[in-house]
This record gives C-alpha cells, sequence and structure tokens, in this order.
C-alpha cells in the first residue's frame, strides 16, 4: 500500500468515442447524446407552442409542448435532478420521444472518448437518470439517459391528466393565432 | 504509513476518521490515495458524497464520516481506497485523515450490543480499536430518499 502521486489521472478508455451536448441545470453541468436531441430553441420562442397543464402528479412537468406533429411533456430538469431552483431558457426536444427537458444554458457540442458505467455505489433513481460518466475537462460529468426523464407509469400519468384538457388538433392554429 | 510489528497474526490498516480510531483488514485495502478531487454530482444515494478517479479507475466516495459519527468529519483530505467485503466488491475509497498506520493482532468477537458495522475489536497495547466491515457499515445508510438529491458541485 502506498500513497501515490497527484498528477491528474484520466480514467481508462473503455466504448467508442460519441457526440455529446454539454449542458448546464443550476451550475451542474451534464452530457447528453447529440444524436438524442432533435431540436435546441429558446423558451421566449415557444411561448405560443405550449400549453399549462393542470396537474399535480408528476410535478416536474407543467408544460405541454405541440411540436413538429407531436405533444411533448416539458420536463423540468432542475426538479427532476432534485436541484435548486434555476431559471431554465432553453428547452431540448428529444428526438423519437414525447419529451422536451427545459435547462438553463447549452455549454458546448463535444465528442466524449466513452462513457463509463455508474459505479454500483449509486443505487438510487441516478440508475435511470444516467447512462454512464464521462470524463471532460479534469471532470467527471453524468450522461443522461434520455428515456430516463419519464417513466412509463409517469407518461401514463401524464396522458391521463391531459386527456380532458388537451387541445384539439383543428383548434391548435387557432390556439396560435 | 508505518509498517509496525507483523507477525502470524491479522494485519490491519489503522485510519483515523474524525476523534476515532479503525481499522481494516489489510487485505481489502488497496492504497492510500492523495488528495485528489472530489467529483460530484446530483444523485440520491446517502452514503455517496461523490467518485474520485485513481489508478484510471472511477472510484465511489463513502461518506464515511457521516455513517460513523453522524456528521461529516473535518481533515479527511486522503483516500483509502479498499474493496468491500461480501457481494460487493467493487473498489471504493473513504476520506481519512493521512494518519494510517499497519498493524497486527487478533480480533476478539464485537460486543453483543455493537453496531453492525463493527467486525470485532482489535486491541493495540491498551487500545482497543473497532474493526469495520465496510459493507455493513454502508448497507446501514439511510435508503434512498423519494425526492430529493444530493446536488453536485460545480467543478
Amino acid at each position: 500500500m502506498n500513497a501515490g502521486n497527484e498528477r491528474k489521472e484520466k480514467p481508462a478508455r473503455r466504448g467508442k468515442p460519441e457526440a455529446v451536448i454539454l449542458f448546464y441545470v443550476a451550475n451542474q453541468m451534464f452530457a447528453i447524446a447529440a444524436e438524442s436531441v432533435q431540436e435546441i430553441r429558446s423558451t421566449d420562442g415557444l411561448a405560443g407552442a405550449a400549453n399549462e397543464i393542470d396537474q399535480q402528479v408528476v410535478p416536474k412537468v407543467r408544460h405541454i409542448l405541440e411540436w413538429s406533429r407531436r405533444t411533448c411533456y416539458v420536463v423540468n430538469a432542475g426538479v427532476h435532478f432534485g436541484l435548486p431552483v434555476s431559471r431554465p431558457t432553453l428547452v431540448l426536444i428529444l428526438r423519437r420521444m414525447r419529451i422536451a427537458v427545459l435547462v438553463d444554458r447549452i455549454d458546448r457540442m463535444t465528442e466524449i472518448p466513452a462513457v463509463y458505467p455508474l459505479p454500483q455505489a449509486f443505487a438510487g433513481k441516478e440508475r435511470r437518470w444516467y447512462r454512464g460518466l464521462a470524463y471532460i475537462d479534469d471532470s467527471v460529468i453524468p450522461v443522461v439517459e434520455p428515456s430516463g426523464f419519464l417513466s412509463a407509469d409517469e407518461f401514463a400519468a401524464l396522458d391521463r391528466a391531459i386527456k380532458p384538457s388537451a387541445p384539439q388538433p383543428e383548434m391548435e392554429g387557432a390556439a396560435r393565432a | 504509513m508505518i509498517a509496525g510489528d507483523n507477525s502470524r497474526h491479522s494485519s490491519f490498516v489503522l485510519l483515523r476518521i474524525g476523534a476515532h480510531r479503525f481499522a481494516l483488514p489489510a487485505a481489502l485495502v488497496a492504497e492510500l490515495a492523495p488528495p485528489v478531487k472530489l467529483h460530484a454530482f446530483p444523485h440520491t444515494s446517502n452514503s455517496v458524497s461523490g467518485v474520485i478517479i485513481r489508478r484510471r479507475r472511477i472510484l465511489p466516495v463513502y461518506d464515511a464520516g457521516s455513517l460513523l459519527l453522524g456528521k461529516e468529519a473535518s481533515g479527511q483530505q486522503f483516500y483509502l481506497v479498499a474493496r468491500c467485503a461480501g457481494e460487493k466488491k467493487e473498489l471504493s475509497a473513504i476520506p481519512v485523515s493521512g494518519e494510517c498506520e499497519m498493524a497486527t493482532g487478533q480480533v476478539q468477537p464485537p460486543d453483543s450490543n455493537s453496531p453492525a458495522h463493527v467486525a470485532g475489536t482489535l486491541v493495540i497495547g491498551e487500545e482497543s480499536v473497532d474493526v469495520l466491515n465496510l459493507e455493513a457499515l454502508i448497507a446501514s445508510a439511510p435508503g434512498n430518499s423519494a425526492g430529493s438529491s444530493r446536488a453536485g458541485v460545480q467543478p
């Protein structure tokens, strides 16, 4: 047994490189696979497409977003991750999912050499939240699992909650106008 | 770290957490790591404070001070890297002060009223030191919280 030196270490490279988008929520950086994000929009630009929904079953969802002929649930990432209240300014609209995610800001798009598995010590909700960990600029950043933002049960609860009040397709244009 | 009397007895690493000394079987200990950066991010596992990178591995860091003493121990700048006994074989780190030493001795059975994380008592001279069962210590942590997370700190 010995006390080692203090030089910076990188985890051993495993897996394959992939492009990710780095974003911040409440001063915490996260990564998400770039291929899982369809669009990034300002919250200001979505005012006409977002509708507030009145439900308390899934507190992290307060709005639905009508976008590209889809109805997405807008998840507040700060509430999802249990972070302090922040002021989201952007929406990540996820690809092939009925999920949009409110985040504070985008840092940049970059390539990570690998996604490292989350240690077994992490046994709570984070196992659904994260695909694993990435090492970027001397920091370990959680790599978000896109499908972890809403579980099947949460989808079902939200679908039930909005069913009576969901805007009808023919009314959508009128509502925007 | 000071090498002590190595004889036929079992070897232990004595470590200090807060004002208390504990012992871990030396066979489970990989190294005493220097003060490296603790990487924290949101999660709900109450016993874990983050991860460190050591020897090209990402290791979870257990908040042993809170688990043993009920509060975060100050002055814990080094990390003792050890493998849990039992099912959880993962290499893990616990923050310790730099004062670690080797000791040998025989372990006495724990008192009947000892907590589960005390595997026994190591008698060194006139001092008795609790031998830690890391796996039981980790298992003793409060369950994962339903809503709150341990928020990370911005690097």
